[in-house]
């Protein structure tokens, strides 16, 4: 896939005029005031289910996504989908519930890559997100915890989260969802009132690795 | 919405809420209702979840992990002993969300936690939906009004001990060393004294022994937890400064006088130097001079003359303050008070029949209304009579006069030992209430055949009826002869029914409660006309239509209620808010009367406490509950 697909009616991932003037409508909505408090943001919580490809990359088998709204997490706001035979759909679908918001997962570079290959195959399009990784997050809010770079599962153990499912996109979306609620009780102490300081801690983190 | 992924999430909260009481035990449909409406919010230890300041509840929190402490704050001094830690799968804030009022407890997360949190609308639903879940709801406020009586109980303590040592010196009440530190010691070197030594207080003073100030166990938690203030930092910090002081030869009344001014709960005692002596609490002023119900018994039992049981009239007005202080519940205490004063009125008898001579007579001295039905309070007058027998062979004028004369003698001594003359003339002296057994049979019988409004009025008093002295049979074959009439008498009992409906409870629609409009007492409710009354009159007709012969109204409500086929735990209840009202007259009765003013029943809801006032709204809510039953019942 390149930028040209977009052009070229056919040769892309052949979006039906529907699933296009869908993703078209996602892409639109205003995008959320980055600089408001945790409390007036909605973040969601990604996650991904994968398999084995034919390359050395995982395929993405299903997407789960969990909302935190005013602090809460309710089961309203929870979105669930497996690629299965139409993949477009289930995107557009996980880009609709994102609908802009930020976007919280576990390990970026696994997630978010897989999740971005995802979409430029199936969408022939890179949506604009904003997105933050608890794997380098939470080592600066709880040093006192686990200092360095760390699992999931240890995360989980240490705050006495549940995984209610191993491997079911959804619920280990509701997991990691619990792990932010913890991330921003810290934050807020911290002095990191937004999901910009969140942004801003994660870079400086980010740089300071070298990663 | 996507409804699979909100339905995965829906189902591990049932998974979660299936695993604990009361939602194990919940309907279907309603804990489906409540798994769709929980959301999932983080606490991190040491910060609050609820306080009373954030005004009433948003919502009602079911700990999901973690740990939550409720601890009781305000200005009864109970708080700092009453601490509740709730786990995994309990809920708060449950009395204070169905009020719809500020909880009178802060939650604080203690450890991490997890808690569902369900908006109060749908808490309020959710009992609407849930039967079992409201059960267990009136279940958690009625265990409440146990928690009502401790606070009484400190209340009172402090009313006692105003009284009764006010005058000792508190040299004398000073029992053992002030414990104390230097102004330089560390607060956690302080604190672990404080837990080794057991004291509420530490003093701190100078090398000279003279106090600079004071650091009390309420202080810790405001000043030391909340703001997590360093524990090597020196006491001076923290501490409250200046220590309020007084000399030895001060009273514990000054004491007490200081406390309540400043709101204070220690009092530092210091020497003619200035050097601190001991420390005083509330609780040391609270060393009652216990008077034994043996001791006044005795003493009745023994007294020769008027005087005496004038002495012990007294007596059972402090012992029923003394009992107070000890948080019994009314339903004791009113057995107390009317068990004391039986044996009072016997020794008059007994006194007075030296001088009268009844010898051969078949008579019984009877009891009516509240005095009838054990549920004396401090300030009621004499309600009484007598039956007696005209043997075959005697002339009724004279017998009767000799009784009449007694019971004139009688009615004048009761009035001395602090029983007032019945200003409606219902006392045995009077013509028509010294009667003769088929006398009374055709009075009750007029009142059951023509049940005018003051026939029903009179079936409340005289119905009541109850022998305090004299021949108990008569009395007995009396009440056989009644009940059998009664229950055998639907339109009498439909009367005595709508009589009993004729007040309702004074639960406001608007407002938690409806109070008297008369100009003269503002913003009160009178707790016998409209609350003790309620439950009188119900379990009355419940005793007359299944023939009940106990005349207390708990016992009217428990043995009547069962014959007809109410469940003991909704009678349970009943008889819980009954009591917890004749609680709130005998306390208002002891403080007012203390205060020199008439003891009568107008409580003010406001001056309540949040947790009195929302069990008084449940005692109303029981109330409502028997009205409806004769409702429905009598189809009125």
């Amino acid at each position: 896939m390149n930028w040209l697909s977009r052009f070229l009616p056919g040769s892309g991932p052949g979006l039906t005029p529907e699933q296009q003037a869908s993703l078209d409508l996602a892409g639109k909505l205003p995008a959320p005031d980055l600089a408001r408090s945790h409390y007036e943001t909605r973040y969601v919580v990604v996650n991904t289910e994968t398999g084995p490809a034919d390359g050395a990359s995982q395929r993405l088998l299903a997407v789960g996504a969990v909302a935190i709204n005013r602090g809460l997490i309710h089961p309203d706001d929870a979105f669930q989908a497996r690629l299965g035979d139409s993949p477009a759909d289930a995107l557009i679908g996980l880009l609709r519930f994102i609908a802009l918001a930020p976007v919280v997962v576990f390990n970026a570079p696994f997630n978010r890559g897989t999740l971005e290959r995802a979409f430029e195959q199936h969408l022939g399009n890179q949506p604009t997100l904003e997105w933050l990784d608890l794997m380098v997050l939470l080592p600066s809010l709880y040093p006192e915890r686990i200092g360095g770079q760390a699992r999931m599962d240890a995360w989980l153990g240490a705050f006495d989260i549940d995984r209610l499912a191993p491997r079911d996109a959804l619920l280990e979306a509701y997991a990691v969802a619990q792990l932010h609620l913890v991330a921003l009780a810290r934050a807020r102490h911290q002095g990191l009132a937004s999901p910009r300081d969140l942004l801003d801690t994660q870079s400086s983190r980010k740089w300071l690795r070298g990663g | 919405m996507d409804t699979t992924a909100s339905d995965t999430l829906i189902r591990t909260h049932l998974d979660f809420l299936r695993r604990h009481a009361p939602f194990d035990r919940m309907e279907p449909d309603a804990l489906r209702f409540l798994g769709e409406r929980l959301s999932t919010a983080f606490y991190p230890a040491e910060s609050e979840i609820l306080v009373p300041e954030d005004g009433p509840p948003r919502f009602f929190y079911i700990v999901y992990r973690g740990k939550v402490q409720a601890r009781q704050t305000g200005a009864v001094s109970v708080t700092e002993y009453s601490t509740l830690t709730l786990g995994p799968g309990e809920g708060f804030p449950i009395g204070a969300i169905s009020a719809g009022r500020p909880s009178t407890n802060s939650h604080l997360a203690v450890e991490d936690t997890y808690c569902f949190q369900l908006p109060a609308a749908d808490f309020l639903r959710l009992q609407e939906l849930s039967p079992s879940f409201q059960i267990f709801c009136t279940r958690y406020i009625a265990s409440l009004m146990s928690q009502s009586r401790e606070q009484l109980q400190v209340q009172f303590a402090q009313r006692a001990a105003e009284q009764q040592t006010m005058t000792t010196s508190l040299s004398n009440l000073v029992s053992k060393a002030p414990v104390f530190v230097g102004p330089g010691v560390a607060t956690r070197a302080a604190l672990e004294k404080m837990v080794e030594a057991k004291v509420g207080c530490m003093a701190v003073a100078g090398d000279d022994e003279k106090p600079v100030g004071v650091l009390t166990q309420s202080d810790i938690l405001k000043r030391i937890v909340l703001t997590g203030f360093d524990l090597a930092r020196p006491i001076a910090d923290v501490m409250t400064t200046p220590p309020h002081t007084l000399g030895g030869g001060a009273t514990a009344y000054d004491a007490a006088l200081e406390m309540a001014t400043h709101g204070v709960r220690h009092i530092l005692v210091v020497d003619a130097e200035d050097r601190l002596k001991g420390v005083i609490s509330e609780r040391d002023l609270f060393a009652l001079q216990r008077i034994s119900l043996r001791q006044i018994r005795s003493g009745i039992e023994s007294a020769a003359d008027i005087e005496a049981l004038q002495r012990a009239s007294r007596d059972i007005r402090q012992l029923a303050l003394n009992l107070l202080a000890q948080g019994i519940g009314a339903e004791q205490l009113t057995q107390f008070i009317s068990a004391l004063n039986d044996a009072l009125t016997r020794r008059i008898l007994e006194l007075n029949l030296n001088r009268h001579d009844l010898y051969g007579v078949e008579y019984a001295w009877l009891a009516f209304g509240s005095e009838g039905r054990h549920e004396q309070t401090l300030s009621t007058d004499q309600d009484n009579g007598i039956v007696y027998l005209l043997p075959e062979w005697a002339d009724k004028e004279p017998l009767k006069l000799r009784l009449l004369e007694f019971a004139k003698d009688v009615n004048n001594d009761l009035a001395a030992c602090g029983f007032p003359l019945c200003t409606g003339n219902i006392m045995a002296s009077n013509p028509e209430l010294c009667l003769t057994v088929d006398e009374w049979r055709e009075k009750f019988g007029s009142w059951i055949r023509e049940p005018h409004p003051e026939a029903l009025l009179n079936a409340t008093i005289f119905f009541d009826f109850r022998v305090l002295y004299g021949d108990e049979k008569l009395a007995h074959n009396l009440r056989h002869w009644l009940l059998a009439l009664t229950g055998g008498n639907p339109a009498f009992l439909k009367a005595m029914a709508a009589n009993a409906l004729d007040v309702a409870p004074p639960l406001g629609k608007i407002r938690d409660f409806v109070t008297d409009d008369d100009p003269k007492h503002p913003g009160s409710i009178d707790l016998k006309k409209f609350g003790a009354r309620l439950f009188v009159d119900a379990a009355r007709v419940l005793a007359l239509r299944t023939g009940v012969e106990a005349t207390s109204t708990v016992q009217r409500l428990r043995q009547g209620g069962s014959r007809i086929g109410m469940p003991a735990e909704e009678l349970s209840a009943m008889a819980d808010g009954f009591h917890f009202i004749q609680l709130l007259r005998l306390r208002h009765q002891h403080l007012d009367t203390d205060h020199g003013a008439p003891g009568d029943n107008r409580v003010k809801p406001d001056n309540l406490n949040e947790l009195d006032r929302r069990i008084l709204k449940e005692a109303f809510r029981q109330a409502r509950k028997i009205q409806l039953r004769l409702k429905l019942d009598y189809q009125i």
